[in-house]
């Protein structure tokens, strides 16, 4: 009886006060940022983490955490960044949590994944070549050259998203660049 | 020291992310990067960077995003639940050790009592004695006897209660 007079669980959760569960943007404008992102940052977790497992638990936590932030946005590049940073965080903190059995970037049977479902040829060795070279790198190299290269970033967005400082993003690039060209030309020198 | 930027660098990395290199591009630009090691590296790796973005992208299986927005919704709520609850528990842990308090107090304005019967069950265990104790305690100090009992089922049922809920 007397539980009968009382909230129901999902009856109290609707009453509890809307600001308490507000986030940085409407359903509709989330699902089109979602839509236009996903996709990107699924990819940039996976070559970062290098575990494509790890990507999708990260990513609801990004988009989440991206929700729940109290920030406010001036634009779309601002938005992404926003979000990247997060799954940044959340990459870095989770390769912390898992340093054991962090495995090589896309690497070992992922490789051979990778390269699998590519049809072409020159593009299955292509694959395998860069996922090989990345997973010699550094994971903040890593995200460095992805957001460069595969998302177009500058190098005060690299910065930012990091957490580096402008200054000394050319010559960290710079660096990173250097690193992977000679990892992918001491493939091509045995041969 | 080696340089870290080339004035060409934006040109080439252009000319790469575009599919133009090397047929399509200036051959002076060409030639350039041939010797300049930043560009160099920029040809070597910024291809195929974004190749494997196109490849890797192609392997997301992401849920829907109306899914992901119902998820955040439950989890948010869920946490704000959990939030609000917090105030509550404080208020129940104070409402507790006042409720000691006040049993503290009680036992302090019957320790006479308590401690004579104490004495008399020291110096034999008396059925007939402790049950006279107990009647002169109920008659002298009937409404704090009462308020004791009281507490002592309230307090333990109202514990169970909470741990129930939650």
């Amino acid at each position: 009886m007397f539980r009968d007079i009382t909230y129901s669980d999902a009856s109290r959760l609707d009453a509890l006060d809307e600001t308490h569960t507000k986030f940085v943007m409407d359903e509709d404008t989330f699902r089109a940022f979602y839509d236009r992102t996903a996709r990107g940052v699924w990819a940039y977790l996976a070559r970062v983490t290098g575990d494509r497992q790890m990507a999708d638990d990260l990513l609801q936590e990004a988009f989440y955490r991206f929700l729940r932030a109290d920030a406010e946005h001036d634009n779309e590049t601002h938005r992404r960044n926003s979000l990247y940073r997060i799954a940044t965080n959340l990459a870095r903190d989770a390769r912390r949590r898992s340093l054991v059995r962090i495995p090589a970037l896309i690497g070992g049977d992922d490789i051979e994944r990778v390269a699998g479902r590519c049809n072409h040829a020159g593009e299955t060795e292509t694959q395998t070549d860069v996922s090989r070279a990345m997973s010699r790198m550094k994971p903040r190299e890593r995200a460095m050259l992805w957001l460069a290269y595969a998302e177009g970033a500058s190098h005060r967005e690299i910065a930012d998203v990091l957490g580096v400082s402008p200054d000394s993003m050319k010559s960290l690039l710079f660096r990173a660049r250097r690193k992977m060209a000679e990892l992918l030309r001491g493939k091509d020198g045995r041969q | 020291m080696s340089p870290v930027e080339c004035d060409f660098e934006a040109d080439v990395l252009s000319a790469v992310m575009q599919s133009r290199w090397p047929e399509q591009t200036d051959s002076s630009l060409v030639t350039h990067a041939s010797t300049c090691p930043v560009c160099s590296d920029v040809v070597a790796v910024a291809g195929v960077v974004d190749e494997s973005r196109e490849a890797l992208r192609t392997e997301a299986h992401l849920p829907d995003s109306g899914r992901v927005w119902w998820v955040a919704q439950m989890r948010a709520r869920r946490e704000a639940a959990k939030t609000a609850g917090r105030p509550i528990t404080v208020v129940q842990v104070l409402a507790f050790a006042c409720a000691m308090g006040l049993m503290g107090a009680c036992f302090g304005a019957t320790s006479q009592w308590f401690q004579s019967a104490l004495q008399r069950m020291g110096a034999g265990f008396d059925v007939q004695q402790l049950m006279a104790a107990t009647g002169t305690a109920i008659t002298e100090h009937g409404i704090l006897t009462l308020l004791v009992i009281a507490l002592m089922v309230a307090i333990p049922g109202a514990i169970y209660l909470v741990v129930v809920r939650e």
